[in-house]
């Protein structure tokens, strides 16, 4: 297995190559990573509205954005620059402190579960050992904004979407943490940095898709019922709520709200990559391209290219859950909140405890395939 | 003192100062929404504690289980049975106010002294930081090993407890024959019984 | 550590009782799920049949040469067997005198079985529970399945009352009682099992600290909750008033006696070295539930109001046993709970009898009841009777040996305050007696003149009356013919190492003084 290219190490190696101490060479390279983070997720989050607009209108025989930019790209540009010159209304009779700190609340968690998202061997923040689990804990703390978000707009149908988005979003915590459990039982890791390495070595065929078909269901079903995609949008059901909870909100508040939503759907498709679709893995290998064609992993032009393929291939599987989601959106019909957690409670949880037990005689019967 | 250390010290000051605000913030506001809202936010400093404590997964389990769940749910309780009552001023409240707080500051003053006087064991062991997982781990499946497993009857229990108390046993149609005696105690209440005399 | 090798360590059959109550309980809890009500005809007896095979296991397990389980988490010592047993014994008879009354209420019965089943579940490992973290959620596992028992009907204000204040201040001695258990984790540098806790805070020069100190008062404020003696009883007479009789019944026999197997191991295995200090609160403690529970009975109108305020005063004499710390000290004490036992049950079956035909609980409704119901009348005189400590009875035998124990090991004090209350309690379990015997006909009560035809076969009856006579027939019998009952007892406390290790040996030579000792009881007791 090759290490890949290791950007921190050869950023401190340039800056010390110029004549700078180790040290600082560190220190300026520990925000780095972050900052790179929060504007690729931005991006990625803007190309996704971006990709909604034209995919929802492909779906209706419309063309959807077109003038803005090629193909209508900068539409979502727009809309940030809109949103942000947009006058924030101070709604009467709302709790100013709540209602300002619910979409916050909603916003940082998700942008924090960045951390742990690889895009390649070396390619993500911290290699954590409780890696996946950083995420799943860190998704608990949104129901509470959005608890926040409903009660202090003072109003019935922001409260009740707050209170929907908190039950749906609780209730299906427990299938996706499930599944995500019976992963890292065949790993033998939380790091999703082991969770991608297990996955490699045989191309596609060693994906976990083929050996946790039933996991990916759930965590696909659950996930989307997290980030409150379509079928299970209800928390913002605009027929009954209006907009939910966020219906009182506007401007920078809202775009936070907006931001987050999307930002959520990016990273659950990244993370369906990560668990199921092998990550930065290729479908085939370029390890045995490169053995084919008789060239050393070391060298630096196929370690570059590595990476490239790496960071293409997660991107490329990621938008590709987005792009399924989005289908989604447009075919199939909003459930009803009875329906939502009787499939979470009693279909849901039930099959995804199934899978784990399954999972785990598997492991003990055929360790060689369920990573024993 | 290095990078880290001032770090860490700073982070821990203002850990503590959050968790210690946010926690008299439960206590003392009148809002009990407020007060729940600071309840997770004491917690998720209690996490940022474990974190300077190099217990990663402690942190991360602190969040899901503290503030995911045990705080949802309280906020729940609460937005649901949101009744507004108003009470009518107890005359000289703050006698009672007064006497809790004093109770407190000697409470606190006596665990203080105590945590000062006694000359505690602390370990050597160097903390065991990503391998916390593994260790946990064995544990349960060793020496917690019962309390592990009979805590899940435990909870089984309550969940069934729980929804024995909080389902509905009767349809809305079904109240037709309306039974008093049904799901209570079979003795009188006792105002009954001397009133009737 | 591969597989095999654990499996070997953790000598889990030490837990089989327990193993056996957890089959009990799932099964009844499937049962009940698959064929619904139909199920009630056959869950009760199921259930006392798991819990009385429970026993048995309980039974072949005496002197166990290897009594640790589970890496020293569980303790099956004698002692634990005894009290696991007294558990579970109070949980099957509970599980008789429930049936008909659950029925009554309209309340599911199925869940009400697996709800008290926990429970004893919780108060059997409560008593083996040989490690912090195992005490911790045993004494949870029994907490919360007693609010839930105590909540259980639900439509009435007065059990939802009982159920809240019982959380919120059992909630409050939790975690008071965990934060005592932590300062002493703490302090013996991170160990959990009580065994070696002492050992450890030797060894970290911790022993003379002020830290045990407060460790002890803060556990001892959770297990005196546990126990209801004074100070901390304040839950127990509306828990008691509020609560199914059949809960409460439990919560007097089953709960407290785990309370007890808890305060035994703890106090003595893990704070020896304050010996001093637990016993000086234990001796308040206990001389003031004799002295409130038993004052307080008095002006009871209501039964089982009564019957709290007089478990309250009952758990102080029990205290005495644990106080003197002396073989026999701890042999009285097991063996009055044995007692208690059914002597108690006994009362509450009455009281449940008499509550189900008549709907009410106030002692002025019992005037005259020995017109109309002569089995009841007798039956309830004999248990209270025998809980006031009259003689022939088992009640009597179990007190004297108490103040026989307590007097050879030097606590003057405590049995000379155990006798005047014990006399107090006597004039209030009289007065019950008198109500129901004495009265003429045209002072019976209102209750009572329409008290209906006594007939045994409505579902759920027939357990009741084996439940009634059970507890009748031991109360009366288990006094003249205690002897297995002493040896069980005896045995129990000189099987248990813990115990042999600890026992304070009296002062003084006292043998001489015991027969006098005895005569002096025997001749107060009969000359009240």
């Amino acid at each position: 297995m090759t290490s890949g290219i290791d950007l921190q190490a050869s950023f401190i190696e340039v800056l010390t190559g110029l004549g700078l101490p180790a040290g600082v060479a560190k220190v300026l390279w520990l925000p780095l990573p972050m900052v790179i983070i929060v504007a690729a997720v931005t991006v990625l989050a803007l190309v996704s509205t971006w990709l909604e607009r034209k995919i929802s209108a492909a779906a209706q025989q419309r063309i959807g954005p077109e003038y803005m930019g090629p193909l209508g790209m900068l539409a979502p540009v727009a809309d940030v620059i809109k949103l942000l010159f947009k006058e924030d209304i101070s709604i009467a009779k709302t709790d100013p402190w709540l209602f300002a700190i619910a979409p916050l609340l909603v916003f940082i968690p998700v942008f924090l579960s960045y951390i742990i998202v690889p895009f390649g061997q070396n390619l993500l923040i911290t290699d954590l050992s409780v890696g996946i689990f950083i995420w799943i804990s860190l998704s608990s703390i949104a129901p509470i904004g959005l608890l926040m978000a409903g009660y202090s707009s003072n109003n019935k149908y922001s409260l009740l979407g707050g209170l929907r988005a908190a039950a749906q979003s609780i209730s299906y915590e427990i299938p996706l943490a499930l599944a995500v459990l019976a992963i890292a039982m065949m790993s033998n890791s939380l790091s999703t940095i082991d969770i991608v390495d297990q996955q490699s070595g045989y191309g596609i065929l060693s994906w976990n898709i083929w050996r946790q078909p039933i996991g990916f269901l759930i965590f696909w079903i659950a996930a989307l019922a997290e980030c409150e995609r379509m079928p299970f949008d209800l928390p913002e059901a605009e027929e009954e709520l209006v907009a939910g909870y966020q219906t009182e909100y506007s401007s920078v508040k809202f775009m936070l709200f907006y931001a987050g939503s999307y930002a959520n759907l990016v990273l659950s498709a990244l993370l369906v990559s990560v668990l199921y679709l092998g990550g930065w893995e290729s479908p085939i290998p370029v390890s045995w391209i490169a053995g084919w064609i008789n060239v050393s992993e070391n060298t630096p032009w196929l370690q570059l290219l590595t990476a490239s393929l790496g960071i293409i291939m997660t991107l490329f599987k990621t938008y590709l859950m987005v792009f399924i989601a989005i289908l989604l959106r447009w075919t199939v019909p909003r459930v009803r909140i009875d329906q939502l957690l009787d499939l979470g409670w009693k279909f849901l949880l039930p099959v995804s405890l199934v899978n784990l037990l399954v999972t785990a005689a598997l492991k003990l019967t055929f360790p060689v395939a369920f990573g024993g | 003192m290095n990078l880290a250390d001032g770090v860490q010290i700073v982070s821990f000051v203002v850990l503590a100062a959050m968790m210690l605000g946010g926690a008299l913030g439960v206590v003392l506001l009148d809002n009990i929404v407020y007060s729940a809202f600071l309840l997770g936010f004491v917690f998720i400093s209690m996490s940022g504690m474990y974190i300077l404590l190099n217990a990663a997964f402690v942190a991360a389990a602190q969040v899901l289980i503290y503030v995911g769940a045990v705080n949802v749910l309280i906020l729940f309780g609460i937005m649901l049975v949101n009744k507004r009552q108003d009470f009518a001023p107890v005359p000289k409240a703050w006698l009672g106010k007064a006497a809790t707080g004093l109770v407190c500051v000697g409470l606190f003053v006596l665990l203080g002294a105590m945590v000062l006087a006694t000359p505690w064991s602390l370990s050597t062991l160097t903390p065991i930081g990503d391998g916390a997982l593994v260790a946990i781990g064995k544990h349960f499946f060793t020496d917690f090993l019962l309390p592990f497993e009979l805590a899940s009857v435990l909870l089984l229990m309550a969940m069934i407890g729980a929804i024995v108390l909080a389902r509905r046993d009767f349809l809305p149609g079904e109240l037709a024959e309306p039974d008093e005696t049904v799901l209570t105690l079979p003795e009188r209440p006792r105002e009954l019984v001397s009133s009737k005399k | 550590m591969d597989f095999a090798n654990l499996a070997a360590q953790l000598n889990a059959g030490t837990i089989l009782p327990e193993g056996i109550v957890i089959i009990t309980l799932l099964t009844v809890l499937l049962g009940d799920l698959i064929a619904g009500r139909a199920a009630s005809r056959w869950t009760p007896y199921f259930a006392i049949g798991g819990l009385l095979s429970a026993i048995v296991a309980l039974y072949f397990q005496w002197n166990n040469p290897t009594p640790n389980g589970f890496l020293g988490g569980f303790n099956a010592d004698d002692l634990s067997i005894v009290f696991r047993g007294i558990v579970a014994l109070s949980a099957s008879v509970t599980l008789l005198l429930s049936v008909r009354y659950v029925e009554q209420s309209g309340t599911p019965l199925g869940e009400f079985i697996v709800i008290l089943l926990t429970a004893t579940l919780g108060g059997m490992f409560l008593s083996g529970a040989d490690e912090l973290v195992m005490v911790f959620v045993s004494l949870e596992t029994l907490s919360i399945a007693s609010y839930l028992l105590t909540g259980y009907m639900k439509r009435d204000p007065r059990s939802n009352e009982a159920a809240l204040k019982y959380l919120l201040i059992g909630a409050a001695s939790s975690a008071i009682f965990l934060y005592g258990v932590s300062l002493l984790y703490g302090l013996s540098g991170g160990e959990t099992r009580l065994s070696q806790i002492t050992t450890n805070l030797l060894a970290n020069n911790a022993n003379e600290s002020i830290g045990v100190v407060i460790a002890l008062v803060f556990v001892i404020a959770g297990i005196a909750f546990k126990i209801a003696a004074v100070p901390f009883h304040q839950w127990t007479p509306d828990v008691y008033e509020g609560s199914p009789t059949p809960v409460v019944a439990f919560l007097s026999v089953g709960s407290k006696a785990a309370g007890f197997a808890l305060a035994i191991r703890l106090l003595v295995n893990a704070f020896p070295m304050v010996s001093e200090q637990w016993h000086f609160v234990m001796t308040a403690l206990a001389l003031l539930s004799m002295v409130l529970g038993n004052v307080v009975a008095l002006a009871q109108g209501s039964m089982k109001r009564m019957l709290a305020y007089s478990s309250i005063g009952q758990a102080g004499f029990v205290m005495i046993g644990l106080i003197i710390g002396t073989d026999a000290g701890y042999a009285s004490m097991v063996f009055y709970l044995m007692v208690y036992l059914f002597m108690n049950l006994g009362g509450f079956a009455c009281v449940i009898l008499f509550t189900l035909r008549t709907g009410t609980d106030e002692i002025t409704e019992y005037s005259g009841l020995y017109q109309k119901d002569p089995l009841l009348t007798l039956c309830l005189s004999i248990c209270l009777l025998s809980l006031g400590g009259i003689p022939p009875l088992a009640g009597f035998f179990g007190k004297i040996y108490l103040f026989w124990a307590g007097w050879q090991a030097g606590a003057y004090w405590l049995v000379l305050i155990g006798l005047l209350t014990s006399v107090v309690s006597i004039y209030y379990y009289i007065r019950v007696v008198k109500m129901m015997v004495v009265k003429e006909p045209e002072e019976m009560s209102e209750a009572v003149k329409n008290y209906p035809a006594i007939s045994w076969t409505a579902f759920g009856m027939r357990p009741l009356q084996v439940g009634l006579i059970v507890c009748l027939v031991a109360t009366s019998l288990a006094g003249i013919l205690s002897n297995p009952l002493f040896n069980l007892a005896n045995n129990s406390v000189t099987g248990t190492p813990l115990l042999q290790s600890s026992v304070i040996q009296p002062a003084r030579p006292v043998m001489l003084q015991s027969s006098k000792t005895l005569d002096e009881a025997s001749v107060l007791e009969a000359h009240l």
